[in-house]
């Protein structure tokens, strides 16, 4: 009996987030049923970012429970309205887009970084976003930030040294080709929404499939 | 006794922690990437969409948020308004978050098609 209680609290230890959180009542005061996720602002010299963050955004959004708008119609549609930056959309007033929309709550989110640091044979990636949900009445109901950093493992025990230079420098080369965003890009999210420790709550849709 | 408390424990513990998915998206973030990367996998996104959407239809399971939306927007980018019509129709019907938007699009399009009806007469 003694055992099984240890081991429960060892389990739900693993799940109990670490105690500094957020203050959420003005989320659950708000309980937004729909979120618009609307184009990203950039602040990395990468032109495309934007648009690969947006698509990333809506899977993780809508897992959690939410009626997550279509974003590349979203996109569409506020082209059609003459809105093609981002921050463009960002200056409207959230209000304005809510009911544009028909949707509960804004989905904000700015790019501070994404970029890869190349040294002589390793290179690191780093992306660093920002997130902000502000409900239809123009009110901030959450707010989070991210960065993360991946650095290719180089094992440096064993073997012969020129073999290894040789791995260390295919290494930066296929990471200097097509440097590894995406990967980072969805942890980040999950993190966000999900795992973390300020993660957003349950959806409706969430929280009935729980009963 | 003390082997069901441990399971309903374990099952507790479990259950706490492990989100399961809602939904299937049938590639649908891979397919928006590349056709944001390169716009001529456009197609490829939109018959990806086609197979998931006629595959969850027929087992009879709930199509993600927005899945019928994007589909149709891109019908619409290819000027086929009525399959788009059909499309916004399908994520309204299945999704009354999105009644709102559909609604003022579907209306949209359908006067669009009445005054193209007109000058062709």
């Amino acid at each position: 009996m003694k055992s099984a209680i240890v081991l429960a609290s060892l389990l739900l230890a693993g799940c109990v987030a670490q105690p500094v959180k957020k203050d959420m009542s003005a989320f659950v005061a708000a309980a937004p049923r729909s979120i618009l996720v609307v184009p990203v602002i950039n602040k990395s010299l990468d032109v495309d970012a934007p648009n690969y963050v947006l698509a990333t955004l809506p899977v993780p959004v809508a897992e959690k429970g939410y009626y997550v708008f279509p974003v590349n119609t979203t996109k569409y549609v506020l082209e059609q309205e003459g809105f093609y930056e981002g921050e463009r959309v960002h200056q409207q007033p959230p209000s304005v887009l809510a009911k544009m929309f028909g949707a509960d709550a804004v989905l904000y989110v700015i790019i501070n970084r994404w970029d890869a640091q190349y040294a002589l044979i390793t290179t690191t990636v780093t992306v660093e976003f920002e997130y902000r949900l502000v409900n239809k009445d123009g009110a901030e109901i959450w707010a989070e930030q991210k960065k993360m950093v991946y650095q290719p493992q180089n094992n440096n025990s064993g073997g012969h040294p020129a073999a290894q230079l040789i791995a260390v420098l295919v290494n930066a080369a296929i990471t200097r080709a097509a440097p590894n965003y995406m990967p980072l890009t969805q942890m980040a999210n999950r993190d966000v929404f999900i795992l973390g420790v300020n993660a957003i709550p349950d959806g409706p849709y969430r929280s009935k499939e729980k009963k | 006794m003390r082997s069901s408390l441990l399971i309903v424990f374990l099952l507790l513990g479990l259950t706490g922690c492990a989100q399961t998915g809602l939904y299937k998206w049938g590639g649908y973030e891979q397919g928006l990437y590349s056709s944001y990367k390169d716009p001529t996998k456009i197609e490829g996104l939109r018959t990806a969409l086609e197979s998931h959407i006629k595959e969850m239809e027929t087992t009879n399971q709930k199509v993600a948020p927005g899945l019928y939306a994007e589909l149709g927007t891109l019908y619409l980018q290819s000027g086929l308004s009525e399959k788009a019509i059909a499309m916004y129709t399908k994520e309204r019907d299945t999704w009354p978050e999105s009644k709102g938007l559909m609604t003022a699009m579907i209306k949209n399009l359908e006067r669009r098609l009445q005054a193209k009806q007109e000058v062709a007469k």
